[in-house]
């Protein structure tokens, strides 16, 4: 099997050499060339696949034109032919072209001549005036040596004189076989065609020889002339690279695996192939990768670099460090990837290899914000120091050597890192946005994901919701196709979340059954997918009471926490388990957990959103525990630290928390004006259940109003009935808000609180009616459960 | 020649036997060819009846064949378990091993020096009373086995040596392959022998015939050790005592470089079929091509009608007598009814470079490639081919493949010579040529590639001896005696120089009388390049006369002939190898090739012919004819501006003339 040539690249050569002896009428010549062009060079830069089919469509077109001559015939069919017979089509003057390749002597010779399709240099210029050659008209087609045809075809004659002379023959017997589906066709049209014209010598020979012929012919190509079911495939060594290093810049790009049909027609032709390049193990090893097969992976991560011991020396050992320690990490072996990186990066400094080192930093950097549990022992030693400075380290390091993407996402760490502390916004937008700015300077869209996700946060926390769907939908639409799948994976469940907080459920599972199947095979994500999915789900079982459902998915939930969970997905985890668990009235245990959640993230160092988020939940047990003014400190806390964080979306409940120690204080007209300050902020966070909550409260604080005014004076009584109805009003808005999120038990509770305070306005009829409505919305919750 | 049923079953069992025989010997070539040509004796046509029965329970183990001398025979039955040992170690190529079942080291050093080995107490002390130097006891030494034994463990012995030699000469051309590496193992085996035929010696000194097998080894030896005259007694007496021995006729072959040699030889060996071959195959090896070759090769034919060998004899036989179609054609047919035999089809593959056939050259190979592509042969194929399509370097590189599979590759040798040339080295060239003949001094081609690499480095009094010793292999072809006539004339030995070309012109008419191929063609006919060449000669001496005698012979070529046949024209490029090169350098050479391909009309050298007879016209004021002449040049297009020139100072001539005298001297300045 030969390194570059094989019967396809002799059938490019020759349609190359149609278009250059005008065989290929004009209306056509678009077509055949694009066909050979997009033969010849490697990137596609047209093609910015807009699906992940698209992505892999040139792997497919190589192989099937590795396998079949078809790939020809589907071209060159529709066109006619400029030259010869008129009314044969351009598909019949490339045959003619093939089948005069008659013999392995005329194979030398078509190779030979592929010299004339080229500009002739000046020396040979002088040479043939010298001789008296004339130099070429001006109208023939002659292809400048540098043109990506020129250095095709030089490339071919040069590989084809680099042939040992039995690969030459392999060469020969490919093609015969690669021509040979096309016999038949070809016979049709050309009278003078025989069974052996695939041989020039064989059908000279045939007279010469008689029967022996067939003795012959079997000694010269073996099993060939018949259906031989081993039969190998004619592939090319530069081939099997080329898809080799598709193959693996798609995954490596995109992060998703190989689609089956793709891999098995890959696996027949790398068997066909006689000398398989290392960077096949690679390939697998990212396949295994990503199918989760940790040990298989493993397995071929070290047969790699074996493979490739010899020619690339120690000096590269840090990167075969660098990725056993991100595969270590990815299968939740988190000791051995922090010493696998560990040694990387003291290899790297050994080595000066700055890429390496910063690259190994950043890494571990990252590795220690999301699992600072494993990296604690680390900071002690100062190997590290403390995040901030090896993050400004980082932005150094990467500013000197011009790693721009190592920079900019080093000024995005820093701006996550000023947010999750709760520093100041001003800070983190300044950080983003030099960040963005090296983006676009330097066009690096791979990156474009994690910028966009940090600005979704950033909106998210600010509480304009209404932004931040905004650039998920602008990541989805434009960037999406070019940057890894896990980005999109993640932006798509960002949405997904907020549409469920909107209470459309069902949309939000639509979203995520909306992400591509195929990507979806991958390891990672599909595990990601699959528990977004599940607290989705969880979260709506949760609002429409339905615990026993709730319990079982979270059963399975908390199951898998501990291992690899991503660490936020963990927190709603929990958070949601705290819900179920107060669902059910078992309050004990919720507030043990929530308890012990606080200690841990107070351990830890975590990101400031979560602890204001524990504070709340922890408040809200407390309140339904009737133990309100016990609370009072901790509503303090939190709207204190959401304030100064700016936490937009965590200060509106936590006023609200206060409103309602407040006004279980009894000071309601304090609480009424706090939570009218709040609410109209709050409604623009998108957040239905925290809306629902507030006017729930406010509704709380109303009546709680109207209770004092008992007293008799006339004015009062008028007050009084006022702040009922306005108690009424709000318990109405705080229903709808509810009932936007199913939330069943609270739609009950509002409604019985509407009911109350009907009757002790006096107003029984509609005090019937919203009992009736209450009882119905109870019936309706049964059914659901069910 | 027609044999009866009878003799063919003789024959058939003689062949049988010499197969099974040769392969308990391990001479696997010599088994191959004999079981060759029993394949190539028609089966009888009888159905089966008693005889045939009968043939089965007599016939003989294949695997060992009993010895109808007595006492080897019970030699041979009681060491049967150790000679089985010994013949699987040789199979196995461990010869070293094999050597030592039967002679072990300590017995070997023993029986070498025998001198020394009384001075050494170890060698007293092991050798028991024999170590003496009284050459009768040193049979002693040797221990008591059958001369099967005894054979194939020397034979092992010297294999191992000639492997040795192969490894210690390292690459092909390298700088340890001067050629200067020695079997080692030749002198021990030598000495054995000696010793063995000394102690096997009747009282009045005469040898006691033994099996045959011994001799032929010692002959092997000999021949190794350049002892040649010794060596061609001893193996004309293995073929005496056994005749089936095919690489013994080899040996003998490989002895013989002059045809004298052969006639002389003839009287001296037994009159059998197998000396009717070797007669033939030598008779091939020397170049000769003659009716009786042809006809004897026919009568053989009539025994083995499909063997190989002779079908390879034949189509060598047409070749030698420049039929190249008629060779390639044989040659053909030999494939067709062995597409799996490699051997000889190098020659085939010669046969198509020189026809340029370049794809069926291209199809060889590709099936020479395909049964084996380590074969020697198939290498030279390769290489062949590789030249044809004037890739040097690669050609080059298949050659020295070649050679590295075996160096007394004598083609390869020869072949890779001419690609150094092609490749302008001619240093390499040279000591290419060199080997290939110090391989086979029979090879005219590597003395002719000498002459003419000398040539080039103008190294005329070399080159003209090694031309002389490639005329002298091939007196009668015309091509090396042109070669030596140009190479006089550049010596300034014009009149020597006339008569080696007019000896060429000579052997290529006998070509045509002498071959029995070609159809008689008229024998004035002759190569215009010659006649050109001689005409000049005598220019140079002065000799006006035969210059325009053999000036105008020259210019007839183009008209009278009626066209050179393929075979001759064809001839010119590879038998007499000026493969590029620029063949003596002669200024019609560009014209050569166009000559013959063409076949007849016009060319450099007859316009050139016709040049020189213009202006010779012009010097004897002959107007009309130098007229003539110039026109004609004008017409056939070549040197149109001078022969244009001619015809205005011929014009203008004639008016002066019919005026006055116009002034002579000029006439000698146009000259």
């Amino acid at each position: 099997m030969s390194r570059f040539l094989n019967p396809a690249k002799i059938g490019l050569l020759a349609l190359i050499e149609l278009y250059t002896s005008k065989s290929v009428p004009t209306s056509s010549i678009l077509d055949v060339l694009s066909f050979i062009t997009s033969h010849l060079i490697d990137n596609d830069i047209s093609s910015s696949a807009s699906s992940s089919s698209d992505r892999w469509r040139r792997a497919e077109n190589t192989v099937s034109l590795v396998v079949s001559i078809s790939d020809f015939e589907k071209v060159l069919m529709p066109h006619t032919a400029a030259s010869g017979i008129p009314g044969r089509s351009l598909w019949y003057a490339f045959l003619h072209k093939l089948w005069e390749i008659d013999s392995l002597d005329a194979l030398h010779e078509f190779f030979d001549n592929c010299s004339t399709l080229l500009v002739k240099t000046k020396d040979e210029l002088r040479q043939d005036a010298e001789i008296g050659i004339p130099p070429p008209a001006p109208d023939v087609i002659q292809l400048s040596r540098n043109s990506p045809f020129g250095a095709f075809v030089r490339r071919s004659q040069l590989e084809f004189t680099r042939l040992r002379f039995h690969d030459a023959i392999e060469l020969w017997k490919d093609f015969v076989k690669y021509r040979q589906t096309t016999a038949a066709y070809y016979r049709k049209k050309t009278p003078a065609f025989q069974r052996l014209s695939f041989d020039t010598v064989l059908l000279a020979g045939e007279s010469e020889w008689g029967s022996g012929v067939e003795a012959i012919a079997s000694v010269v190509y073996g099993d060939m002339l018949k259906d031989d079911l081993n039969a190998t495939m004619p592939v090319s060594t530069d081939d099997i690279e080329k898809l080799l290093e598709f193959q693996i810049d798609q995954m490596q790009k995109y992060g998703n695996r190989i689609p089956l049909e793709i891999r098995h027609q890959f696996h027949d032709l790398v068997m066909d192939s006689y000398m398989v390049p290392s960077l096949s193990h690679y390939l697998s090893y990212l396949e295994a990768w990503r199918a989760g097969d940790y040990a298989t992976s493993f397995d071929y991560l070290h047969r790699y670099f074996d493979y490739t011991m010899h020619n690339r020396d120690k000096s590269f050992y840090q990167y075969a460090l660098m990725n056993l320690a991100v595969l270590q990490a990815d299968f939740g072996c988190h000791k051995e990837a922090i010493a696998a990186m560990l040694e990387t990066v003291s290899t790297a400094r050994e080595n000066r290899d700055m890429t390496c080192l910063n690259f190994a930093l950043n890494w571990l950097f990252h590795f220690g914000q999301a699992r600072p549990e494993v990296t604690r022992e680390l900071e002690s030693k100062s190997q590290l120091g403390t995040g901030k400075e090896s993050l400004a380290f980082l932005r150094s390091q990467a500013k000197e050597t011009g790693t721009w993407s190592l920079f900019s996402s080093a000024l995005m760490s820093s701006a996550k890192m000023c947010l999750s502390q709760g520093e100041s916004v001003a800070t983190a937008l300044e950080y983003l946005v030099r960040s963005s700015q090296i983006l676009v300077e330097r066009n690096m869209n791979n990156m474009i994901g994690s910028q966009l996700s940090i600005n979704i946060a950033l909106w998210d926390r600010l509480g304009i919701a209404y932004l931040s769907a905004t650039i998920c939908e602008i990541f989805l639409q434009c960037h999406a196709r070019h940057s890894i799948f896990d980005d999109g994976l993640k932006v798509t469940s960002r949405q997904a979340s907020m549409l469920a907080l909107k209470g459309k459920y069902d949309e939000a599972l639509g979203k995520l059954e909306s992400l591509d199947v195929d990507s979806l095979r991958a390891w990672k994500p599909s595990q990601y997918w699959h528990k977004f999915r599940g607290i989705i789900k969880l979260r709506r079982d949760l609002h429409h009471n339905n615990l026993d459902g709730a319990e079982l998915l979270l059963s399975q939930l908390l199951q898998s926490k501990s291992e690899d969970l991503e660490p936020d997905l963990a927190f709603v985890i929990d958070t949601l388990h705290v819900d179920c668990l107060a669902r059910r009235g078992n309050y004990e245990e919720a507030f043990t957990k929530v308890e012990k959640m606080i200690v841990e993230l107070r351990d830890e160092n975590k990101d400031i959103a979560l602890r204001v988020r524990l504070l709340l939940l922890k408040a809200e047990l407390l309140d339904k525990c009737g133990r309100s003014p016990k609370a009072f400190t901790i509503a303090v806390r939190a709207t204190n630290v959401a304030w100064r964080a700016r936490l937009i979306p965590y200060l509106w409940p936590a006023v609200g928390a206060l409103a309602n120690v407040l006004s279980s204080l009894g000071d309601f007209a304090p609480a009424i004006r706090l939570l009218h300050a709040v609410l109209p902020r709050s409604l623009e966070c998108d957040n239905a259940a925290m809306t629902a909550k507030l006017y729930a409260h406010l509704g709380d604080a109303h009546v709680g109003l109207a209770g004092t005014m008992t007293s008799p004076p006339k004015s009062n009584q008028n007050k009084r009935r006022e702040h009922l109805m306005k108690g009424v009003e709000a318990f109405e808005k705080a229903f709808n808000h509810y009932s936007s999120i199913e939330d069943v038990n609270k739609q009950c509770e509002m409604m019985a609180k509407k009911a109350t305070i009907m009757k002790v306005a006096g107003d029984y009829a509609l005090a019937n009616d919203y009992a009736a409505t209450y009882l119905a919305l109870r019936r309706d919750a049964a059914q659901l459960k069910i | 020649m027609s044999l009866n049923e009878r003799e063919r079953s003789q024959l058939r069992s003689a062949l049988q036997e010499a197969v099974i025989k040769c392969s308990e010997r391990c001479l696997y070539q010599s088994s191959k060819w004999a079981a060759e040509l029993l394949d190539a004796i028609p089966e009888p046509e009888t159905s089966p009846d008693d005889s045939r029965l009968s043939d089965v329970s007599s016939g003989y183990s294949t695997v060992i064949a009993p010895n109808p001398d007595p006492d080897e025979a019970i030699l041979e039955s009681k060491e049967l378990s150790k000679y089985l040992l010994a013949k699987s170690f040789f199979d196995c190529r461990e010869y070293d091993r094999c050597a030592a079942v039967f002679l072990p080291d300590s017995t070997l050093t023993g029986i070498i020096s025998p001198k020394d080995a009384g001075a050494t107490p170890k060698g007293k002390g092991k050798g028991k009373s024999a170590v003496g130097s009284s050459k009768p006891n040193n049979g002693q030494v040797i221990p008591k086995i059958s001369q099967r034994s005894l054979f194939l463990c020397l034979y092992a012995k010297f294999m191992s040596g000639e492997k040795r030699k192969d490894e210690d000469a390292e690459m092909v051309m390298g700088p340890q392959d001067l050629g200067t590496c020695k079997n080692k193992q030749l002198i021990t085996v030598s000495r054995v022998l000696e010793a063995w035929f000394e102690s096997h010696k009747t009282e009045d000194g005469e040898n006691v015939d033994g099996q045959g097998w011994l001799e032929y080894l010692y002959g092997m030896v000999l021949a190794k050790e350049k002892n040649e005259e010794l060596a061609l007694y001893w193996l004309v007496r293995s073929v005496h005592l056994f005749p089936m021995n095919w690489g013994c006729w080899l040996e003998i072959t490989s002895l013989i470089t002059r045809v004298d040699d052969l006639n002389r030889i003839m009287a001296r060996l037994p009159q059998n079929i197998v000396s009717f071959m070797f007669h033939i195959y030598t008779s091939l090896e020397l170049y000769q091509h003659d009716a009786n070759l042809a006809s004897s090769l026919d009568q053989l034919t009539n025994i083995f009608p499909s063997s190989s060998f002779l079908l390879t004899c034949n189509a060598l036989l047409l070749y030698h007598a420049k039929d190249l179609v008629a060779a390639e054609q044989s040659f053909s047919q030999l494939l067709a009814i062995h597409p799996r035999r490699l051997d000889s089809l190098d020659h085939y593959s010669n046969i198509l470079y020189v026809m340029n056939a370049r794809p069926k050259l291209a199809f060889l190979a590709h099936l020479c490639s395909n049964l084996d592509k380590f074969r020697p042969e198939s290498c030279v194929v390769i290489g062949n081919y590789y030249s044809l399509l004037s890739l040097h370097e690669k050609a080059v590189q298949y050659f020295r493949r070649a050679l590295t599979l075996d160096r007394s590759c004598l083609s390869a040798w020869t072949l890779m010579g001419h690609e150094y040339v092609e490749l302008k080295n001619t240093h390499a060239a040279i000591e290419s040529y060199r080997r290939a003949v110090d391989v086979n001094r029979r090879d005219y081609r590597a003395w002719y590639g000498l002459g003419q690499t000398y040539e080039v480095l103008e190294m005329h009094t070399y080159a003209l001896w090694y031309y002389k010793k490639a005329a002298g292999l091939r007196p009668w072809d015309g091509k090396m005696w042109m070669a030596v006539g140009s190479c006089l004339q550049r010596m300034g030995r014009n009149q020597d120089g006339i008569k080696a070309l007019k000896r060429a012109l000579q052997a290529d008419s006998y070509y045509e009388i002498g071959s029995s191929f070609e159809s008689a063609a008229d024998n004035m006919r002759g190569d215009p390049e010659i006649l050109l060449q001689i005409a000049g000669m005598y220019d140079n001496l002065g000799e006006i006369d035969n210059a325009k005698a053999y000036m105008e012979m020259c210019v007839a070529q183009e008209v009278g002939l009626p066209g050179e046949s393929q075979g001759e024209s064809i001839a010119i490029h590879h038998d007499s190898p000026d493969r590029g090169s620029d063949d003596g350098g002669d200024a019609g050479d560009g014209g050569d090739r166009g000559v013959n391909s063409e076949g007849t009309g016009v060319t450099a050298a007859t316009s050139k012919a016709r040049m020189w007879l213009a202006r010779f016209a012009m010097r004897t004021e002959d107007y009309t004819t130098a007229s003539r002449l110039a026109n004609e040049l004008c017409q056939d297009g070549v040197e149109v501006e001078e022969a244009k020139a001619l015809i205005r100072e011929v014009r203008s001539r004639m008016e002066s003339a019919g005026e006055g005298s116009a002034p002579r001297g000029r006439d000698y300045s146009v000259v």
